[in-house]
């Protein structure tokens, strides 16, 4: 599974790293530091799906299964 | 610049039972005011708001300088030793720290709260909410639902025994005694019984930490003992956090729930549609962190020069981020004022945002949606059986009471 956000849309709500803040990480300033395009760790897909989903902008996307 | 002619007292007892008019008055006429009732600036549109969060001029370090001041007036010479060992354990909790402080706490904690930890409760928070609910055959919502059920939630995820969680309750009421109490002659009575309660609480939670230290299990606590790239918690440090938790937890949580219930009934539209369409619980649960949610003021302490929309703000003064009032801001959500259950987006704000968002906001969220799930769909008569009253309370929006019919 991959995951990116779109810096652009971001808003630093941090929902995401509350989630979980090392597959969601947070710059200084509270912005996602997930970047363009990362791999979920094997077995935390579900834990990915919900801090995606927390995203109360939808910065955050599934990129692939 | 000459203040504007605008009442900002938020504790007038219109003000205490509808805020709303008067954040829309400061939101738009001044946005970023120096309020000489509450000695402090007040932020009201969203964007101020938002960006005090990232403002590195305004900290949440506010307890240790008070604690400073305390020891250097000499607490020895008739001061109280219980009141200190309180502060000190309030003054560790990440809420009020800055980092780097904040982010090995926040670090450390973080464990404890992952996603899957948080939805593996989802069954147990159900039960708890069915027990409280088919036993409620109407009366005050909060005493019966919304108080009990968190404090509950954060003792079973603690792994305190079944019998104690009672106790959870009396503590977490004295922390908001302690914590937000000014004090006064005729409080001091309760405030003294407060820190004898607390100490009992640091008692009880070393135990606690001792004993799973011993034998760790599938909780909370053994999570948050974990250690990260070789740091740890130490012992003060985890009773610290267990309080923290139970703290934090509770009223708001509490808060939560019972302001959605009101909204919801107040709305009779929206109750019927959430009935009708209960997969909306989600989005549902956001519009009404919104609407009106559980903390009106945060605040912050500025340590450095800043300017806000073209006012300075100086060190030592104070700042309060009015979330309830930067929820309803036309300029970020249409229709503020409007109820909309299927609101999205909903940037709400009602869990702060960035480094500083509620640890805690995946728990409340779920409590939150199985409680006002259940109690809209096992409660079909349910009905205002009085009109509620609002504690006149500057940081949280809180009821006295809800009382309600449920019509069985």
């Amino acid at each position: 599974m991959r995951i990116g956000v779109d810096p652009d849309v971001c808003e630093a709500h941090g929902q995401c790293s509350v989630v979980d803040f090392e597959l969601f990480p947070l710059d200084d300033d509270g912005y996602s530091a997930v970047g363009p395009d990362r791999e979920v760790p094997a077995g935390e897909e579900g834990t990915a799906r919900i801090g995606v989903d927390a995203c109360p902008v939808r910065a955050l996307r599934v990129l692939s299964e | 610049m000459t203040s504007v002619e605008i009442e900002d007292d938020l504790l007038t007892p219109e003000a205490t039972a509808d805020p709303y008019g008067l954040f829309a008055r400061l939101r738009e006429h001044d946005p970023v005011r120096w309020s000489a009732r509450h000695r402090a600036w007040l932020l009201t549109r969203y964007d101020d708001v938002s960006a005090a969060f990232q403002n590195k001029a305004l900290s949440n370090d506010r307890v240790r300088p008070l604690l400073a001041a305390r020891r250097a007036q000499g607490s020895g010479s008739g001061g109280r030793p219980a009141a200190d060992r309180v502060l000190e354990l309030i003054g560790e909790w990440m809420v009020v720290s800055d980092p780097p402080a904040h982010t090995r706490l926040r670090r450390l904690a973080a464990g404890a709260f992952k996603g899957q930890r948080i939805s593996a409760m989802g069954e147990q928070i159900t039960e708890l909410v069915d027990e409280l609910v088919e036993g409620f055959t109407g009366g005050d919502l909060i005493s019966e639902i919304a108080y009990p059920l968190p404090a509950t939630v954060i003792a079973t995820m603690l792994g305190a025994p079944v019998a104690d969680r009672d106790r959870f309750r009396e503590w977490s009421d004295e922390l908001a005694l302690v914590a937000f109490g000014t004090g006064g002659d005729a409080r001091a009575e309760r405030h003294e019984r407060a820190l004898r309660g607390l100490r009992e609480m640091d008692g009880y939670f070393r135990e606690l930490i001792a004993l799973r230290r011993r034998e760790p299990r599938e909780d909370m606590l053994t999570a948050l003992m974990a250690a990260e790239e070789g740091d740890r918690l130490s012992d003060d440090e985890l009773v610290s956090m267990c309080a923290l938790l139970l703290f934090a937890g509770h009223e708001t949580t509490t808060n939560s729930i019972a302001n959605a219930t009101l909204a919801l009934l107040r709305h009779p539209d929206q109750l019927a549609r959430l009935r009708a369409e209960p997969e909306l619980i989600a989005p549902a649960v956001e519009e009404l962190l919104r609407f009106d949610g559980p903390i009106k003021v945060l605040n912050r302490w500025v340590v450095a020069e800043t300017e806000i929309r073209g006012r300075r703000i100086s060190p030592g003064e104070r700042v309060h981020l009015v979330l309830s009032a930067a929820n309803r801001d036309p300029e970020k959500f249409a229709d503020p004022d409007t109820l909309d259950l299927s609101r999205r987006p909903n940037p709400q704000i009602a869990f702060g945002k960035g480094i500083h968002a509620c640890i805690g906001a995946q728990l409340a969220r779920m409590e939150t949606r199985i409680a006002v799930a259940r109690i809209v769909e096992r409660l079909p008569g349910l009905a205002l059986a009085a009109e509620p009253r609002w504690k006149p309370s500057l940081a949280s929006r809180s009821l006295e009471e809800l009382r309600v019919e449920v019509g069985r």
